[in-house]
């Protein structure tokens, strides 16, 4: 028995005629094998509704040829129990069309497999195995009809429900099979179909048909765990009452207009809240503030109302400005090109002019004669240039008659210190204040106190140009240094600067320590000065310097911190060997604050190391460092 | 500033519509009366009942229809199992109606029984399956997922129907019949061919029970339900 089933089973495979084994209870012959293009296949089996099911297949390609053994199925399934191995024929081979097999409910079993196979002239042709309940595919549901639901507003669309029927033989009222049906639509002169989901019920509605439109409507169902869908039932017509002659004729269109008008508004409002609430930001963006010429610390109101004095002790008072003293080189250019003509420098030398008994001339070339106006300067600064004279340089006699003269008149460096020094109060603090001013103003725009170092550095290059003679050596001192205080700090050079005129140098000291100190530094370090100090102890400056100077002195020397020795000391030296030491070197490097690197004058190097601890190194000093 | 608190403000309104929302959504699924755990005297309705059986019934019916798919693509191509699959299930010894008479003619009674039968039949294969499903090569988790939660939800249908059974039956115990499932040997097959149609062969049994179960049951609740009058 199961070798006869197995035989079956093995025949299913492919489509070429087996020399197969005919069924036991058939009585034909085998019959050879048959052109493969033209025999018959299963097209299909089906059951409805799960009840029944029928087969089909194709009669192959045959024309004209009629094969002497008809077409024949068998079937075989498998009982609960047992196999029925016998291959039975199909025992309806009418009801279901031709070319097809019928099996009605009596011979139908679900959950059981089946195998049909199609004979011609008892050769097996095909096979086929199934599970009646995987074939379902249901009729298509009856009675359609539709009704209206409800029309539009504006009597263009219209709503219907469509109702239908189950297929009759499907039972589902005892529940044996449950349905599912989907609904297609079109417009009538359409041609694509419009598919809606699938639902459990028998009627479904139809929303926004429009109302003078005609439309098809079909259904088709199919068992719910399945995928294969059942035939379509026949399409129903939907007439729709035609439009009220009242209705709108315009269909409803977008209303794009008042969306747009609508946004903008909407944005406005956004924008103009955002530029509400950024209103400080947003002007910074458009409107970035304009910087306007500012001096740290100081109000610029203060400069345009021209209130000089208060602008000046401010100015005093910030330390800030002291490296702006060595920074700006222009003065020195243009110092530079004064200087043409050294005999002519001679002439017209403020020193000349200060220690000659000219008062006019010396008012007026501290006034303003010269051109390169602002050499205020009081001292001699160019021990260099001149001879170390003491006529010249520091006459004493003269030099003090100088200052006395010009005491209230031009900001002479040394002079007003003299005095101050003499006799310390504050008067002198205005009258020095009033020539810087006028000195400020001739030069550039520049802090105050600046300027008589301007004019100061302006008269000691125009002298460093002319190293060689003393009658260049003008009353300019070299300010090294403000003070806090406001003071101004100068550098002595080859004389004593302190609050002491030249004048009241002596020479003999200056001699002595000249030798001692660096040539070719204009700059004198503290201990310099202290050298001088142990070689010319003996100070017969009229004005000696303190150590605690006055505070309302304006120019103060290095040496004036330490003592008056090394005043004295560089006085001597006039008559000593002309060492050209230049008091003010113009400036080559600012490597503030560590120092500045000056431009090395016509000097003789003397090999001596220099002093690092000054801070200055003139640039030759450097080139001999660094090769 | 303005802008944080307007966003602060939308952020809130936001999330409320979104709670809103949420509970709009929550109130429109149908809600089945269940009866909390540990109550004693809740009474669910036969209807509720049998509406929930149906549901998982057809539900595990989807979900082994699809696994089966999903098996006779990825590793029954070819091999022609399909010739092969005619091999007995293990419930075919079990005896179920075959057509739609037969069950019209058989006692509701019986019929649950046979339901519950069937059910508990299935309970030791779907646990193999998992476990199984795991060791077939490349196993996808279409395959695996599906049997988790098929055996999950068999069990779930078994304690429906043990309900339902003592709601329609009170005080009947019949003692718990069932078919014994030896395919396990098979499915742990060292040779690939014959494990593969070993899996085959219980993916398809589970498919036919599957619908078995879900047909019976819905002609049951048509019947008791209903009155037949679905």
């Amino acid at each position: 028995m199961h070798l006869w089933w197995t035989v079956a089973i093995m025949n299913l495979a492919g489509t070429f005629q087996v020399p197969a084994q005919a069924s036991p209870k058939s009585g034909r012959t085998f019959s050879p094998c048959a052109d493969s293009s033209g025999k018959p296949k299963f097209t299909k089996c089906r059951s409805p509704e799960l009840e029944t099911f029928s087969c089909h297949w194709t009669d192959g390609v045959r024309r004209g040829f009629k094969s002497p053994g008809s077409t024949q199925l068998f079937y075989i399934r498998r009982s609960t129990q047992e196999w029925t191995q016998e291959w039975k024929e199909c025992p309806d081979y009418v009801s279901a069309g031709e070319n097809s097999c019928y099996f009605n409910s009596s011979y139908t079993s679900i959950w059981i497999p089946y195998c049909i196979k199609l004979t011609s002239n008892g050769g097996t042709v095909d096979q086929k195995c199934f599970s009646v309940e995987e074939i379902v595919q249901p009729d298509p549901p009856i009675g359609l009809n539709w009704t209206l639901l409800n029309i539009s507003l504006t009597g263009i669309h219209a709503d219907i429900q469509v109702r239908w029927e189950p297929p009759p033989n499907a039972d589902v009222q005892k529940g044996w099979i449950v349905l599912e049906y989907e609904l297609q639509y079109k417009e009538v002169n359409e041609s694509q179909w419009k598919t809606m989901d699938p639902v459990l019920s028998t009627s479904v509605p139809v929303y926004s048909l429009r109302l003078d439109k005609e439309y098809e409507v079909r259904v088709r169902s199919r068992q719910r765990n399945s995928e294969k869908y059942g035939e379509f039932s026949e399409v129903l017509y939907v007439t729709l009452p035609q439009m009220s002659p009242f209705a709108c004729e315009e269909d409803f269109q977008f209303p794009w207009f008042l969306i747009t008008i609508f946004g903008i508004f909407g944005l406005t409002m956004i924008l103009f809240l955002f530029i509400f609430s950024k209103q400080q930001r947003i002007k910074m963006l458009i409107l970035p503030p304009v910087p306007v010429p500012k001096i740290k610390g100081i109000d610029p109101d203060l400069l345009k109302e021209g209130k000089l004095e208060e602008v000046n002790t401010i100015l005093a008072i910030h330390d800030n400005y002291k490296p702006e003293f060595y920074n700006d080189d222009s003065w020195v250019e243009f110092i530079e090109l004064d200087i043409d003509d050294p005999d002519e420098k001679t002439e017209g030398s403020d020193t000349d002019r200060l220690l000659s008994n000219d008062h006019e001339k010396s008012l007026n070339i501290l006034g303003a004669k010269d051109d390169d106006s602002g050499r205020t300067s009081c001292y001699e600064p160019d021990i260099l240039e001149t001879d170390f004279n003491a006529s010249d340089v520091c006459d004493g006699t003269s030099e003090v008659a100088q200052p006395q003269r010009l005491k209230g008149e031009v900001d002479l460096l040394c002079l007003d210190q003299k005095n101050q020094n003499n006799s310390p109060s504050t008067d002198a603090t205005p009258t020095t204040q009033q020539p810087s001013v006028i000195l400020a103003k001739e030069n550039k725009p520049r802090p105050l106190l600046t300027s008589g170092t301007e004019s100061t550095h302006q008269a000691a290059h125009t002298q460093l140009s002319n190293p060689s003679s003393l009658a260049n050596i003008d009353f300019y001192a070299q300010v090294s240094d403000i003070t806090p205080a406001g003071s101004v700090v100068l550098s002595p050079g080859q004389k004593n600067k302190a609050g002491i005129s030249p004048c009241d140098m002596h020479p003999e000291a200056v001699s002595l320590c000249q030798a001692n100190f660096i040539m070719d530094n204009a700059y004198f370090c503290e201990a310099d000065a202290k050298k001088c100090i142990a070689v010319a102890p003996h100070v017969e400056a009229e004005s000696r310097v303190e150590p605690n100077f006055n505070q309302e002195d304006i120019y103060i020397t290095t040496e004036s911190l330490t003592t008056t020795a090394g005043q004295s000391g560089t006085a001597e030296r006039a008559p000593g060997s002309e060492m050209p030491v230049p008091d003010y070197t113009s400036i080559h490097i600012v490597q503030s604050p560590q120092g500045l690197v000056l431009n090395a004058t016509a000097l003789p190097l003397p090999d001596k190391e220099f002093l690092s601890s000054c801070g200055y190194v003139s640039t030759d000093q450097l080139n001999k460092i660094m090769p | 500033m303005d802008n944080k608190g307007w966003s602060l403000k939308a952020g809130s309104l936001l999330f409320l519509l979104l709670l809103l929302s949420d509970l709009l959504l929550c109130k429109s699924v149908a809600s089945l009366p269940i009866c909390p755990s540990g109550a004693v005297n809740c009474q669910v309705s036969l209807r509720d009942l049998f509406d929930r059986a149906v549901i998982l019934s057809h539900y595990i019916h989807n979900l082994s229809s699809e696994m089966f798919n999903e098996f006779d693509k990825r590793y029954a191509q070819g091999r022609g199992f399909i010739t092969k699959a005619i091999n007995s299930c293990h419930t075919s010894s079990l005896p179920t109606p075959e057509d739609k008479e037969q069950a019209q003619q058989i006692h509701h009674e019986d019929l649950l029984n046979v339901i519950l039968r069937v059910l508990r039949s299935w309970n030791d294969p779907l646990y193999h399956l998992v476990t199984e499903v795991r060791g077939l090569h490349e196993a996808p988790d279409a395959i695996l997922s599906r049997a988790i939660e098929i055996e999950e939800q068999n069990r779930r249908l078994l304690e429906g129907m043990e309900k339902i059974v003592h709601q329609v039956h009170p005080g009947v115990r019949e003692n718990e019949v069932y078919s014994v499932w030896s395919g396990l040997p098979s499915l742990q097959m060292a040779d690939e061919d014959s494990r593969l149609f070993a899996f085959y062969n219980l993916l398809h049994c589970l498919r036919r029970d599957s619908h078995k179960i879900d047909s019976y049951l819905k002609l049951l609740k048509c019947r008791i339900v209903y009155d037949s009058n679905c």
